[in-house]
């Protein structure tokens, strides 16, 4: 995730994922079982439309006054007890974390699950000042064993199936094989069970911040959310400037989303609702609560033109139905954030230089747009980032060659079925000459183009 | 919404999403309904702040004191959302709402007065002044993250009855 990398290797590391069959398999098993479940889960629900116009207002309101709710929020969260500190970069978030949990002498520490963390490079740069940092969520916790990143943002293993994790936790746990989730669940519960009870410090996302009240919401299934947020003494929430809802009360239009949009479920099985740290005459909550809020480049984002992906509330569903997604995986687009939206926030965060090659990795097909609960126009925000790239000069030249050939053979008819005489003739030379990219993988022209064929 | 049909729908949304489901008139049919949903011997935390944790906790002859260290904790929650079929969880009152979460086996009792319709019906009683913790649960503790298949009882509870009152 170094940001001195020249370019993300999308179409090298495509043509790797495609040739991974069991990869491919378990991607279309996962994103065909999300787009029925979703689907089911919509299905009841009256005035779709309504709700998902009601709640892309809201984003939309955040966003317009941004800096004004970002400073409600921190007034609030002030109030109700939180030491809230902002970070404009990720090294500051670092920094500002590794700090917290040094000067209280915390070593061990369990964490939820959190994109934002992610994207800052956490883990890393705490395990490097000698703590333990144990992801906490089950996907998180398999993939911090094998030393990988996540490959979706709601369930991170979904590139590994059962037989690898069982052995992955017999190897690294000392257990006996098994190739049961329910067993595998068990097992992890139990391990992480000490780890909880041990922690000195707890680490978590939230989904939203609610202005009005200074209240974390974090959206979960699994339980380790509540865990890490009121067993330890001590909570350090991180999140993004743009998760803020104006009020508390806007919650529910967005639990009606949320869920359905991520997972196909109602609601999940758990939804926490945290305002401040533990007071007098409480028995639940952290003893001290710091809310770190993420920059890094929001503020940037948000007075430019592609400034509708902050609506974003990151439930997945874009990339559950992205055809390119669905056939390369996550782990393609090479940094945090995979899918459509991912190319967006990713291109915006990291620079044009570094993600040009992931500008392409759409169809333009809308299936995202469709899905979408608050209505990101995704479409729209990536054919804005690949004018971008011809106007900054990231287009391949041949590309453009191409397209203007292209542009003057279909203008004329003659010239357009010479091309295509040709391109057949020379087919071979062309798959030659692309090699092991995706050109030496198109398929042949047909041998009677259509044209030909209508009558 | 009538109050019948509100309790209708939340019974049904809440065994939907797999919590245990029962309906009982008074405190003595309370008893009754706990000793058949919790094993008698097993150690069970019970608050016994309100009046039928008092009643509850009477009927069980180990009594976790902490509980981290117990098998079940009976509790009265704050109330239940009929739209989710959720409980909610609160940590008004000297509440520790994680006694809810580690052991594996949950038991909330919820006075039937206490249904609200729907999200927002809940949102609005609590947004004006919220406690420091407030936390919907609806059903189990589960995970898909491995092949997204349904595994129950991750971190939180693996059962979860609800008893309506
Ligand atoms: S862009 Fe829309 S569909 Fe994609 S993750 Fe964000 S909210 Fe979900």
């Amino acid at each position: 995730m170094s940001p001195e990398q020249t370019s993300l290797a999308f179409r090298a590391n495509s043509v790797c994922a495609l040739e991974d069959s069991a990869l491919r398999a378990a991607m279309k098993q996962a994103t065909d079982t999300f787009g029925t479940k979703r689907a089911d889960a919509f299905a009841p629900v009256a005035d779709l439309e309504a709700l998902r116009d009601r709640a892309s207002a809201i984003r939309d309101d955040v966003l317009a006054n941004l800096p004004m709710y970002v400073d409600r929020f921190v007034a609030s969260a002030t109030r109700a007890g939180a030491v809230v500190h902002r970070a404009e970069d990720a090294a500051t978030a670092r920094e500002i974390v590794r700090t917290i949990l040094a000067d209280r002498g915390a070593r061990r520490i369990v964490k939820g699950k959190s994109m934002v963390s992610e994207e800052v490079d956490l883990n890393s740069h705490l395990e490097a000042a000698g703590m333990e940092v144990v992801e906490t969520d089950l996907g998180e916790y398999i993939i911090q064993m094998e030393g990988e990143t996540p490959s979706h943002i709601i369930v991170p293993a979904i590139h590994k199936n059962r037989r690898q994790v069982g052995r992955l936790f017999a190897d690294r746990l000392g257990v006996p094989y098994s190739d049961d989730p329910q067993a595998l669940t068990k097992i992890a519960r139990k391990a992480l069970r000490e780890k909880f009870l041990s922690a000195d410090a707890g680490i978590s996302g939230a989904n939203f911040a609610a202005t009005d009240t200074g209240s974390l919401v974090l959206v979960t299934n699994e339980g380790n959310g509540r865990m890490v947020t009121t067993v330890p003494p001590l909570h350090v929430a991180i999140l993004s400037v743009e998760k803020m809802l104006p009020s508390l009360a806007d919650l529910p239009a967005f639990l009606r989303l949320l869920p359905r949009s991520a997972t196909g479920q109602t609601i999940t099985s758990y939804v926490s609702v945290i305002t401040g740290p533990r007071k007098p005459g409480d028995a639940t909550g952290a003893k001290e609560l710091h809310i770190v809020l993420l920059d890094n480049g929001r503020t940037e984002i948000l007075a430019g033109e592609s400034r509708d992906i902050l609506k974003c509330i990151r439930c997945g569903a874009c990339m559950n139905v992205c055809p390119v997604y669905r056939t390369v995986g996550g782990h393609a687009y090479g940094w945090t954030y995979p899918g459509p939206m991912g190319i967006i926030l990713t291109t915006l965060l990291t620079g044009m230089k570094k993600s040009h090659p992931l500008v392409d990795a759409s169809t333009l097909c809308g299936a995202c747009v469709d899905v979408c609960p608050v209505r990101v126009p995704l479409v729209d925000l990536i054919l804005g980032l690949r004018k971008r790239k011809v106007r900054e000069g990231f287009a391949d030249p041949r590309e453009r060659r191409g397209m203007e050939a292209f542009g003057k053979a279909a203008a004329k008819p003659a010239l357009f079925a010479l091309g295509q005489r040709l391109a057949g003739a020379f087919w071979p030379l062309v798959r030659a000459l692309g090699g092991k990219d995706v050109a030496g993988r198109m398929p042949s022209p047909a041998k009677t183009p259509l044209r030909r064929r209508l009558p | 919404m009538s109050d019948a049909e509100m309790e209708r729908i939340f019974l049904e949304n809440a065994a939907t999403a797999a919590a245990g489901t029962h309906s009982v008139s008074d405190t003595g049919d309370l008893l009754a309904a706990l000793g058949r949903v919790v094993a008698i011997d097993s150690p069970v935390f019970c608050p016994g702040m309100t009046e039928l944790e008092k009643a509850a906790a009477a009927l069980f002859p180990v009594r976790a004191a902490d509980y981290a260290a117990a098998a079940v904790t009976v509790e009265e929650v704050f109330g239940a959302v009929a739209e989710t079929g959720t409980i909610v969880c609160s940590s008004e009152g000297g509440r520790a709402v994680q006694a809810g979460l580690l052991p594996a086996h949950h038991v909330a009792i919820v006075r039937r007065e206490r249904i609200f319709g729907t999200l927002d019906d809940l949102f609005a009683a609590i947004a004006f002044a919220p406690p420091t913790n407030v936390t919907l649960v609806t059903g189990p503790s589960r995970t898909a993250d491995i092949e997204l298949t349904l595994a129950i009882g991750v971190h939180g509870p693996e059962k979860l009855d609800i008893i309506l009152v």
